[in-house]
């Protein structure tokens, strides 16, 4: 009988966890590795490799626009295997001290400001994913972006110079919601120019950029990643990596609850 | 004129037959008005109950806010709505909410939820706010970190007053906002659904904890009486005169209530349709038998030289006065009837509750209608029901008809 | 004597026509009226509950203790098969339907949104909600592949998806906590219009439900459809204890929507009232029919009197006039009652046309026939003309008799 105002029932991290998540997923979750025989795949491959890593710690930055607001947040991130994260926020100072834990199908936010731990219900786990510029296909368990797909290299209207073109298709049964994906990568060593990411229809729907190849360690890889989706206006987020290293040490007790309360 | 005088007459001669006549358009008339003021009287109350006790009868938004709800569609003036509101004398109240979705924490339970932000003091008037907090106690007025939460939240979060409660939501300048309260009070809407994720907090609090200073989503209005909404509603609309705020009534934000309603109100046309068709009846009847008997007495004045166009004059005359009179007298007693039924009302058993509201009464209602239309129908009825026996009284011969019993 | 009496009573009534069938006719369709009245009356509340508990809810529901409130998905049903075998072998029940119910994720290429997704059996499901009614586009699990779902409009419009899109759909799965996700292609899109049922929920086979959160055979819920609308709110109804066994909660709809309770409660007692004022009218009409009736034959009755007629004798005869009168009126009533009744009952009250257009689904108004209307409104009827006969009985039997032969009304 009665409408229920306020919008649909986020995870109010939305805004900043999710695309963080996403973005760290990208950069180190580990893929496994194929061997396989056509060149689409093969670069695929290597794109997948850049960001694979068992280990990995990174200071990263990020730009949320919406048409309402614009911010920027900047925080510590650590991940182990693709089951353990650990977010805190170092900026703004009104974020500052706010912290995440995920531990497989857990996951636990700590706020300063009140000094509690919260613990996030699975539903709204699922939700916490929702709502900002990237989708919830990040937290899934099985999730493989080369098995998942066929690769075709393709030809595009007005290819620039020196950039080879891959079409991704979603494999029929897989619970994907684009009709296809196009990456564009540098021939010469096969560094990742953008992706896009399009609905069965042909629609243009959200495109990612890669930017500024920088060396961290023993890697080279785009340290700026842009989202921008198409369907809304005026909505963008953008990824920097200011810090990063793969497959380091890390100290033991990240990955616990008592980390999550640890004031800076 | 002479007519006129001569039905005044009859009508006092014959007193038996003028009062069981006149009394049985009376009684009929009486009857019906209470029948419609009741009716009305119902139908309204079960609707002040179930919309204005929560949503309230007339609601104002950010155009298109209530197909899609957003944080950022606010009402920002509201002094000048307060104002144009003040000049409406049919405005009873009105109160400002404040929405958003977060999630609250209760030791190691968690839950989502629906932050409602509300003026303590002008939500008690408008819907009765106080009287659903069934445990603790409501909002003092001024803002002081305390929330109130729906009955089935408490449950799902084992949560007592007293006890500290986490929010977590994303405020509007995107910022993630947090903060803790203490919970003051359970309350029981008497809606089970929304009581599972209803998370109130004083107006101010709210606006803090969503960076929304001096913003809200809804104005809820609540009008004196029922008919008075769709005039009511047009009236702010031009009064507020801004393309960038909707206002609407009941039957539009609360329509799923609306249609359910609906049918009820269609089958109450039905039982008013039965109900003047027996008053009808009953009149017809008795003016019927009263005019047919006196055809000796037409006959005789025509046998005098009338005419028998006057004949037909003088019955319909002389029915007619009597219905007026019967009308008159008659809604003296049906407005009293109705004024002490819309005002005291019928208890009926021991009542249920709902909303935190013990509802054991019933009013009636003192309107228009519950008087035209007896009004017309017993007019209508009595004219023409005696159109028959006049025609007839009329055209007999003189000497056939009182020669007749 | 009394034999004579009653000769001379219909006798009296059937000789002056025109005056027994106004009289007749005002008492008959008075009482016509009351046992019409009364059949509506029972089926407006009929017709109230029909409507609130057919869309989807169902006149009851079976979940795990415990279920309605947190919406756990490990709390699924126990003893599923011994309710399942007892429930079809329920005398009083017509249907029922099994359902998972879970809240989850819905995702399109363009948007996302939280959703109550159920697994259902459409060939069941059909009897107890309307879905498969308002269907818009698409339509309803026709075929039986897998990845059918079907959502309401306002969520299509939402996500900006249409007939035969992709969906992806996520929901945490029993005992384990992975989210599970899954591919599902829109194949139907429906309309109620009602806001939190064509934003807020979504449909799947029940198998393919199942087998996304891990429960193997179980559901959460089960749906219930009475032959009696009236049978769930019955007092001392044994139904709902017997399947409240093992942790289990049996709850008609009075538990499920207590508003409409309320909402019921509070439209009943104004009923009431209005049949009360319905029967005071009718009541009126007698009294003043039979004393109009009566009271002009005063001469006669002076003359029966005249000839010998003793005092009761004359008494007796007008009270047997009077019972005649009601008993031939009666039959009128009971017979035009009954055919009025019987046309609606057969071709219903149809006021959806009235409705705003486009709007959801409204039951036909059906009257009820009871077999008391047709005993208690005609004995009522037929005791109150005798007894308000008894006044201007005894007027007559004592009066004047050179009185009465002066005076004509």
């Amino acid at each position: 009988m009665l409408t229920k105002k306020g919008g649909s029932m986020k995870n109010p991290l939305t805004g900043f966890i999710s695309p963080l998540i996403f973005g760290t997923f990208l950069l180190f979750s580990p893929f496994p590795r194929y061997q396989e025989a056509s060149q689409a795949k093969d670069i695929v491959a290597k794109v997948d490799e850049l960001y694979r890593a068992d280990t990995s710690s990174a200071l990263v930055e990020m730009d949320i626009i919406t048409p309402h607001w614009q911010r920027t947040l900047k925080m510590n991130v650590w991940s182990e295997g693709k089951d353990n994260t650990f977010i805190r926020i170092l900026e703004p100072k009104k974020e500052q001290g706010i912290a995440t834990l995920r531990i497989k199908n857990e996951m636990w936010n700590y706020l300063p400001k009140t000094n509690k731990v919260m613990k996030i219900p699975p539903s709204m786990m699922m939700s916490s994913w929702m709502g900002s510029d990237f989708t919830n296909d990040d937290l899934v368990k099985e999730f493989t972006f080369l098995e998942s797909y066929h690769f075709e290299m393709i030809t595009i209207d007005n290819p620039e110079k020196g950039v080879l073109y891959i079409k991704c298709t979603p494999k029929e049964g897989l619970p994907i919601v684009w009709g296809y994906i196009t990456v564009a990568v540098q021939e010469k060593d096969y560094m990742p120019l953008w992706q896009k990411y399009y609905d069965e229809k042909g629609n243009l729907i959200r495109e990612m950029i890669f930017k500024e190849i920088k060396t961290f360690g023993k890697r080279d890889i785009p340290t700026v990643l842009e989202l921008i989706p198409k369907n809304k206006e005026g909505n963008k987020t953008v990824l920097r990596y200011l810090e990063a290293q793969f497959d380091l040490q890390l100290e033991r007790g990240i990955f616990t609850l008592r980390n999550l309360r640890k004031r800076l | 004129m002479l007519l006129l005088k001569m039905a005044f007459r009859n009508i006092f001669r014959q007193k038996r037959r003028t009062i069981l006549t006149g009394l049985s358009m009376m009684v009929g008339f009486v009857l019906a008005v209470i029948f419609i003021g009741w009716s009305d009287g119902a139908y309204n109350n079960i609707i002040k109950t179930f919309t204005g006790d929560r949503l309230g009868h007339i609601q104002i938004h950010k155009k298109t806010y209530l197909e899609r709800p957003s944080l950022y569609k606010t009402i920002d003036n509201l002094s000048r709505i307060n104002e144009i509101l003040h000049q409406i004398k049919e405005v009873q109240s009105w109160t400002p909410r404040l929405f958003s979705a977060g999630l609250v924490s209760v030791g190691e339970k968690s839950a989502g939820v629906q932050i409602i932000g509300i003026d303590p003091e002008k939500e008690t008037m408008t819907t009765h706010f106080d009287k659903k907090v069934i445990e603790g106690h409501s909002f003092s007025p001024s803002p002081s970190h305390g929330a109130i939460v729906g009955k089935g939240l408490a449950e799902i979060l084992d949560a007592k007053i007293d006890d500290e409660i986490v929010i977590i939501s994303q405020a509007a300048d995107g910022s993630i906002a947090n903060d803790l309260y203490t919970i003051i009070g359970i309350l029981s809407s008497g809606n089970d659904v929304s009581d599972r994720i209803s998370f109130y907090l004083h107006l101010k609090d709210a606006q803090e904890l969503l960076v929304l200073d001096g913003r809200i989503h809804e104005i809820a209005v609540s009008v004196d009486k029922l008919s008075h909404v769709s005039r009511v509603t047009k009236l702010i609309e031009s009064n507020l005169d801004d393309p960038e705020l909707e206002v609407e009534p009941w039957q539009v934000f609360a329509k799923s209530f609306y249609q359910a309603m609906q049918a009820d109100k269609q089958g109450m046309w039905i039982m008013l349709v039965i109900i003047v068709a027996i008053v009808a009846v009953g009149v017809l009847n008795t003016v019927l038998m009263s005019v047919l008997e006196r055809r000796r007495e037409y006959g005789l004045l025509k046998a005098v030289g009338t005419k028998p166009r006057e004949i037909i004059k003088l019955v319909l005359l002389e029915v007619t006065i009597l219905a007026v009179l019967s009308i008159l007298l008659g809604t003296v007693l049906g407005l009293g009837a109705n004024s002490f039924l819309s005002t005291h009302g019928i208890k009926f058993g021991q009542g249920f509750t709902y909303g935190g509201m013990t509802f054991d009464t019933m009013y009636s209602e003192v309107n228009t209608r519950s008087l035209l239309i007896p009004a017309v129908t017993v007019l209508l009825s009595s004219t023409l029901v005696s159109l028959y026996p006049s025609f007839k009284a009329a055209r007999t011969e003189p000497a056939k008809t009182m020669r007749m019993q | 004597m009394m034999w004579f009496d009653l000769k001379l009573a219909w006798r009296n009534i059937l000789r002056n026509k025109r005056r027994t069938i106004i009289a007749g006719l005002a008492i008959g369709v008075g009482l016509a009226a009351m046992i019409f009245t009364d059949a509506l009356m029972i089926g407006m509340k009929d017709n109230m509950i029909k409507s609130a508990t057919e869309s989807f809810l169902g006149e009851g529901q079976i979940h795990r203790q415990g279920f309605r409130l947190t919406q756990e998905v490990e709390k699924t049903i126990n003893n599923l098969e011994w309710i399942v075998a007892h429930l079809e072998k329920e005398e009083a029940l017509e249907r029922f339907t099994l359902r998972t119910a879970t809240f989850g994720m819905i995702t399109s290429p363009a948007n996302v949104s939280s959703v109550m997704l159920y697994g259902i059996r459409p060939s069941t499901e059909k009897y107890l909600s309307q879905i498969d009614d308002v269907i818009e586009k698409g339509d309803y699990f026709k075929g039986d592949g897998e990845r059918e779902i079907v959502i309401g409009s306002d969520l299509a419009e939402l996500l900006e998806v249409g007939i035969g899109d992709r969906t992806v759909i996520t929901v945490t799965q029993a005992y384990s906590g992975d989210l599970v996700q899954e591919m599902f292609r829109v194949s139907g899109i429906y309309r109620f219009n009602v806001k939190e049922m064509d934003t807020g929920m979504a449909f799947v086979r029940l198998s393919k439900a199942q087998k996304m959160l891990g429960i193997g055979k179980d559901v959460h819920e089960i749906a219930l459809k009475f032959k009696d609308i009236r049978f769930a709110s019955k007092k001392g109804n044994l139904f709902w204890a017997e399947y409240r066994l093992h942790d289990n909660e049996a709850v008609s709809w009075i538990e499920l929507m207590p508003q409409l309770q309320a909402m019921l409660g509070m439209f009943w007692i104004s009923l009431l009232v209005m049949g009360i004022i319905l029967f005071g009218i009718v009541a009126f009409g007698i009294v003043n029919t039979l004393f109009m009736s009566l009271y002009e034959r005063m001469f006669e009755f002076g003359v029966i009197r005249a000839i010998g007629t003793r005092p009761s004798g004359v008494r007796r005869l007008i009270l047997f006039e009077a019972g005649a009168l009601s008993v031939l009126s009666i039959a009128l009533g009971i017979i035009v009652g009954f055919i009025i009744t019987l046309i609606f009952v057969k071709v219903g009250i149809d006021y959806r046309g009235i409705e705003i257009a486009g709007t959801s689904i409204h039951e036909m108004l059906y009257p009820v026939i009871h077999i008391q209307q047709y005993f208690i409104y005609p004995i009522s009827v037929f005791v109150f003309t005798l007894l308000i006969g008894l006044y201007p009985a005894t007027v007559a039997s004592k009066m004047q008799i050179s009185g009465a032969l002066r005076k004509s009304l």
